[in-house]
């Protein structure tokens, strides 16, 4: 069986999921490999979902937020890229590939990036292999 | 010029001794006699009587800031503070868990402290550089000038030079052995938590047993909550039964906090910790 990877991806209500939305209705295709989770600000993600998510098999994980400036809360992202340049850092000096974790900033207006974004995170994951540093074996 | 540590002793007791007769404060953190000379413990001087316990010694390293959240707010302190607790001191400060008012610091300028377990010297690894504490109301000795001056992230070096799979091996080999005593986080000055998260059952962050990935977890994790705020006193790698050189990761995201932000933790009261700040012009390279 072909390796189907498992990506998370956890979006900011106001700008990625309302992209990601956008993408769906104008009948977008992108892979389903993406498991969408809404929060309401990316800088309500905390880091350890990251890590959970790939302890719990998850083979990448993908963040979106609003443009550095564009924040519903004004400073939302602002605090978020830095706390998620941190969590880079941390994975990456732990030893785990550096392609697994991504951080973009895709708008409402922006359902073409949404999808191209997936659609190549995906192709990356899918090169990488499955995540088997951090799962959890059950 | 040696430290004398018999005279910061001296220092000590007299300063101490005239904080509690005068009642400017109820208590004075510094060190104890422990079980021998070469393992002296923490101690809380409470009267003017107690003051003759207190001794000091190269093997004092422990960081006393961590005591001072344990007391209520508006306690009066004295502390008796090396150059790495007086960072702990500023970062406490900084997240507004001590007021200044209510602190007197007892700045130690001291250095050749030694590892009371293996009795290596301590300089060169974890003490950020610096010999005299960065925050004082009464310095207990001369400000220490002339040593040589290493950049606290030399040690590094060999740990950055790995490619992916040496440092995953290496830090699944080193933190494989965690027994999750979590001595690391009662060591920390800044791990003040209550709940930890990795004590909170829902939602449950992370495994509680001691295996592998598990303790990835918990210390990613925790290496993530003291970015920008560890102060490199090095007691969570002194702390751990089993030497796991935590010191080192914290090393490196303080270094990267440093290089990335421009701000290392604990230097001054003014700043704001670097995690609960931002700058509208930060780079979105860093994510990259």
């Amino acid at each position: 069986m072909s390796f189907e990877p498992k990506i998370l991806g956890i979006a900011c209500n106001w700008c990625t999921y309302t992209g990601a939305d956008l993408a769906g209705t104008t009948r977008l295709q992108y892979p389903q490999n993406i498991r969408v989770v809404r929060v309401m600000c990316s800088s309500r993600i905390n880091p350890s979902f990251i890590f959970r998510a790939f302890q719990l098999g998850a083979d990448g994980v993908l963040v979106g937020g609003c443009h550095p400036g564009d924040c519903h809360y004004n400073t939302g992202n602002l605090y978020a890229r830095r706390r998620l340049a941190v969590t880079k850092k941390i994975l990456e000096f732990a030893g785990m590939e550096p392609g697994r974790f991504r951080v973009e900033w895709i708008s409402a207006s922006e359902g073409n990036r949404f999808a191209e974004v997936v659609r190549e995170f995906t192709e990356q994951i899918r090169d990488l292999g499955p995540q088997t540093q951090f799962k959890i074996s059950q | 010029m040696a430290i004398s540590f018999e005279q910061i002793e001296q220092n000590l007791k007299t300063e101490a001794r005239k904080l509690l007769e005068s009642g400017k404060v109820s208590l004075v953190l510094a060190y104890g006699r422990g079980y021998d000379e070469n393992h002296p413990m923490p101690y809380v001087a409470k009267h003017p009587s107690d003051v003759d316990n207190i001794v000091f010694n190269e093997y004092c390293t422990a960081n006393l800031a961590r005591y001072l959240t344990r007391y209520p707010r508006r306690t009066k302190i004295a502390i008796a503070a090396k150059a790495a607790d007086s960072r702990a001191v500023v970062q406490l400060i900084q997240e507004d868990k001590v007021c200044r008012e209510d602190l007197v610091v007892l700045g130690i300028p001291v250095y050749g402290m030694k590892n009371f377990k293996t009795g290596e010297a301590i300089d060169s690894k974890t003490t950020g550089g610096l010999s005299n504490p960065v925050l004082y109301d009464i310095l207990l000795g001369e400000e220490v000038h002339g040593q040589p001056v290493s950049s606290p992230y030399d040690v590094l070096a060999a740990y950055e030079a790995m490619d992916k799979e040496e440092r995953w091996a290496f830090w699944q080999r080193e933190l494989g052995r965690c027994i999750r005593c979590y001595a690391c986080r009662k060591a920390c000055p800044m791990c003040y938590c209550d709940p930890c998260f990795i004590d909170q059952n829902k939602p449950k962050w992370g495994e509680k047993s001691p295996e592998s990935p598990g303790n990835l977890m918990y210390h990613l994790t925790r290496f993530h909550h003291l970015a920008g705020r560890c102060i490199d006193c090095g007691e969570c790698s002194r702390a751990c039964p089993v030497d796991i050189p935590l010191y080192l990761f914290h090393k490196k995201v303080a270094k990267d906090c440093e290089e990335m932000f421009g701000q290392a933790a604990g230097m001054s009261i003014g700043d704001k910790p670097v995690l609960v700040n931002f700058r509208v012009d930060d780079s979105d390279k860093i994510l990259e």
